[in-house]
């Protein structure tokens, strides 16, 4: 295996400099986040109540000529009636506003799961035979954990509690696949491990954007798209390293690699489709604090 | 390591097309997404009896107010017709790039292009093209006119680093811009859009991006995954 491991470690470096502006961001939305969430109350958690409402309050400004602007254009946003459909569009049910916390929760789960996962992988006899391979389990569970800290900041703003174990629902399959990680030698088998992380991140990747459109608070959605867009690119480097160990170049998983060595697969094989699906995604309430 | 012809670029097999065509149908039509029809126009004009525009600039409602909900499937469509509109020229100048790759590797203006490289441009023009036509769909179908031309500040940018490339890597570099652009501006605009079909779809192109960026990365000899968090610094949103 060729490395340069200093270039490596500065690239790694100079990415977590990077990092620290968006984590400023981040915590500055905090701020107004927990304000919103001193407001708001704990209710039962109902889905297709959340679901109803927001379903209703579309109908009611889209059908019953209530909308806002024609409310507006008949200067009726003054009366009761406009009142009450101001107040209705301004803020969400609460039971919307505890489904906000539960994905955040659950995908803090999800984040805790791929957190302990690479820490069970980095842990195997041989995983070390592949020095870029341990930098980036090791430079992925870091983001992994910073990914589960963000989420329950998150959610703790809105008034929930962190979630700081791992999804409960997933975590027995992880626990009966790690015993398949280990191959016949005693070492670790990179491409079984390579196959259960790529799951976990597809699994995550996909319920972040299944999450998109379920999430009413739009600091969460900005949230949640950021660390969308680093899962999948976590699931497209594990797409083209496990096609490199399936096509037994192992030896081109290196940084820099050789570029002329490449499989022309290895030009496509990280992004398969045109569009995401989030055919995997999970229930946004099973990783919740109960 | 091989160099690409035009003739070799026009003819290689690839699925990627059908496949492409295949999975948006999916998406529109599956899934819980709304018909491509539905995307823009069921963002919640408050007023049915007014066409969609298709003016590109985002908007509040016609109160002057703008929604606090993210998702509510209200909103103001002729804001998130905007975005996609944006969205689409954006993906028609990564198109209009990547071919223009394929045209100078295949005139031998790049030089010795590797199988893998051309690979990935022949890649990810089908699925910047398929993004397109995903945004145009809905964009006509919301009753605007489909998108045709780049945002010319920006065209005018990429053509003028284009210009100075000689070689492979001087094309992924600016391919990696170009990708990196584009995962900046969906994920500034995610949050912005009203709609949820058109929220949806601009949350399954948006991975495709970073994922064009993480391999253009280590194509490059850099880390492929160097962000914590994925940042809005290049977007390119207006």
């Amino acid at each position: 295996m060729r490395l340069d491991d200093a270039r490596l470690r500065d690239l790694i470096v100079e990415s977590q400099d990077l990092q620290a502006d968006a984590l400023r961001d981040t915590k500055t939305s905090l701020g107004t986040l927990r304000d919103i969430g001193a407001s708001r109350r704990g209710q039962p958690i109902d889905l297709d109540r959340a679901r109803r409402f927001n379903s209703d309050r579309r109908r009611l400004l889209r059908n019953g000529g209530y909308g806002m602007g024609a409310l507006a254009a008949r200067g009726m946003l003054a009366t009761g009636i406009g009142a009450a459909v101001t107040a209705i569009v301004a803020r969400p049910a609460g039971a919307q506003e505890d489904l906000d916390v539960s994905i955040l929760q659950t995908a803090a789960s999800l984040e805790n799961l791929a957190v302990a996962t690479y820490g069970a992988a980095l842990s195997l006899p041989g995983f070390d035979a592949n020095a870029v391979v341990v930098a980036f389990a090791e430079t992925t569970m870091m983001q992994h954990d910073e990914h589960s800290g963000a989420f329950n900041a998150q959610a703790e703003a809105l008034g929930g509690m962190a979630q700081n174990e791992p999804n409960p629902v997933l975590a027995p399959t992880v626990e009966a696949a790690k015993a398949s990680l280990v191959g016949a030698d005693g070492n670790a088998d990179y491409a079984a491990i390579v196959e259960l992380a790529a799951m976990l991140e597809e699994v995550a990747g996909d319920t972040y954007l299944a999450n998109l459109t379920m999430l009413s608070d739009s600091e969460s959605v900005s949230l949640m798209a950021s660390v969308q867009g680093v899962e999948v690119q976590h699931l497209a480097v594990l797409r083209a390293v496990g096609a490199l160990l399936a096509g037994g170049a192992p030896e081109l998983i290196a940084i820099p690699t050789d570029v002329a060595a490449l499989p022309a697969a290895a030009g496509s094989v990280a992004f398969p489709e045109p569009f995401e699906a989030d055919d995997m995604a999970r229930d946004a309430q099973e990783g919740a604090v109960q | 390591m091989s160099t690409h012809t035009d003739d070799q670029l026009a003819t290689e097999p690839t699925a990627q097309p059908t496949s492409a065509v295949a999975n948006r149908r999916r998406f529109l039509f599956g899934g819980g997404a709304l018909a491509a029809g539905a995307i823009l126009a069921a963002c919640g004009d408050d007023d049915d009896d007014e066409p969609a525009t298709t003016t590109a600039a985002g908007g509040a409602d016609d109160d002057g107010t703008t929604p606090t909900t993210a998702a509510d499937g209200g909103g103001d469509a002729s804001a998130d017709q905007g975005i996609a509109m944006f969205a689409a020229s954006l993906e028609l100048l990564a198109v209009s790039t990547y071919q223009a790759a394929l045209d100078a590797a295949g005139s031998g203006a790049l030089g010795e292009v590797p199988d893998a490289v051309a690979e990935f441009v022949t890649t990810a023009r089908d699925q910047h093209q398929a993004a397109l036509d995903a945004w145009n769909d809905a964009i006509v179908s919301g009753g605007g006119a489909e998108v045709t031309e780049p945002p010319a500040e920006l065209a005018a940018t990429v053509n003028a680093q284009f210009a100075e490339v000689s070689d492979v890597t001087g094309a992924a570099e600016l391919a990696l811009l170009l990708e990196q652009t584009a995962g900046a501006t969906y994920l500034d605009v995610i949050p912005q859009i009203q709609g949820e079909a058109a929220r949806a779809l601009a949350g399954s192109i948006y991975p495709i991006a970073q994922q064009h960026a993480a391999i253009l990365l280590f194509v490059l000899g850099m880390y492929p995954v160097p962000d914590v968090f994925v940042q809005t610094t290049l977007s390119a949103a207006p």
